[in-house]
């Protein structure tokens, strides 16, 4: 163990391949993509008619998602169309968050220069993954409001010239919808990062009794983080494709 | 910017790389478990569906034969009745014939009796009254010798 603390707000580089660094937040994200498309690979493979009890759970997991996207979103065919990228929003999230508490991440990694520069990082304490998933989720959202309303419609939710009032609004909610970018990617990054930082420090005074108790409520924040992230990519849908009366 | 940038070790090439890794996984769970998983579900579905309509059609065919069956039955007790009390007409003809023949029957045979009867009686009659007239020949014959003698 440290005689002290270390807190690295950015990820560490491991090395790079051509010039492009290597981090080990990148490595967990190659290591979770493995598990994530491994697991799919196997169980796709595997799905019967007469479901055993995992298919059965997820079968139970993913038609419950998608009864509730088409509430929420009001068409079926939409929520049919969005279910891959909220469902992947949430299972790469939740898989990154709760495989950050596994042993090995974060205790396995390689001495450089008298530093110790752990192997593997959850992604979700990088703001690199947290800021282009918000990205993509930002321009899933934009795109999506344009291709619904159409661009001038959907223009008019952030710039109205008929009153004072209404063009101050439309400025709010313009700044508020940039405003997103930062509220999506700081809030996965705060969280996670800050439990991270918190089970370190409890780990430092309290060794023995504090830590696992409070990696079980970090694991569970995890999960609480990836619907939060995943159902307000969906609601934000939502928003963009209402009509501009309707939004407000 | 570029401090804050620098702090939270904001790299475009990192930031790219994490989106095309959502990219890989979006695509690839999307092919190898959200496709498979929602077909699987869409064919039970129609399973469940068709057995339903199934079901559905076997109990209307059920409740048809029910009643082809409940019919075909009625139609028989209908048949029967006609045919027993059929019978039992034809029985009560018969019946009255047979007895009629047997009454002519018996009324002929007595007939025949009678007349053999009479026959009979008319032929031992003659035969009497040819033995008495011999014997009467023979007893005067034989006073006519004794009174002769």
């Amino acid at each position: 163990m440290h005689s002290r603390i270390t807190v690295v707000l950015k990820a560490e580089q491991l090395g790079s391949v051509f010039g492009f660094p290597i981090t080990n937040s990148l490595l967990m994200a190659w290591t979770v993509m493995a598990l994530l498309i491994g697991f799919a690979f196997f169980f796709g493979r595997s799905l019967a008619l007469v479901p055993g009890k995992l298919q059965a759970g997820v079968e139970w997991a993913f038609e419950g998602a998608l009864a509730y996207m088409t509430e929420v979103l009001e068409s079926e065919t939409l929520a049919r169309r969005f279910f891959p990228l909220i469902a992947s929003v949430f299972l790469f999230i939740a898989f990154v968050n709760e495989l950050e508490f596994f042993p090995g991440v974060g205790s396995f990694g390689l001495l450089h220069a008298g530093n110790f520069l752990p192997l593997l990082r959850a992604p979700t304490t990088d703001l690199n993954f947290t800021l282009a998933l918000a990205m993509i989720s930002f321009f899933t959202i934009e795109i999506t409001g344009i291709a619904a309303l159409g661009f001038f419609r959907y223009a008019g939710k952030y710039v109205n010239l008929t009153s004072p009032i209404g063009f101050v609004v439309g400025l709010i909610e313009f700044m508020s919808n940039l405003g997103r970018l930062i509220s999506f990617s700081f809030r996965l990054f705060g969280n996670i990062f800050a439990g991270e930082v918190l089970v370190l420090v409890a780990g430092y005074f309290l060794p023995y009794f504090l830590p696992a108790p409070l990696m079980a409520f970090e694991m569970f924040i995890g999960l609480v983080q990836a619907l939060v992230f995943a159902m307000l990519t969906l609601f934000f849908i939502k928003l963009a494709i209402m009509e501009p009366h309707e939004a407000h | 910017m570029q401090q804050l940038f620098s702090a939270f070790g904001i790299d475009w090439r990192l930031l790219i790389a994490q989106a095309v890794n959502f990219g890989v996984v979006l695509v690839a769970l999307w092919y190898f478990l959200y496709q498979p998983v929602l077909r699987t579900l869409e064919k039970r579905r129609q399973i469940i569906a068709q057995g339903v309509a199934d079901a559905t059609q076997a109990r209307e065919a059920l409740a048809g034969v029910d009643e082809e069956a409940a019919m075909r039955v009625k139609n028989a007790d209908v048949k029967a009745e006609s045919i027993v009390s059929a019978a039992l007409a034809a029985a009560a003809i018969e019946k009255a014939k047979l007895l009629k023949e047997a009454e002519n029957r018996a009324i002929a045979v007595n007939k025949d009796a009678e007349t053999r009867a009479a026959e009979t009686a008319a032929r031992a009659r003659r035969e009497s009254e040819q033995d008495i007239a011999r014997l009467a020949i023979l007893a005067a014959e034989k006073i006519m010798k004794q009174k002769h003698d």
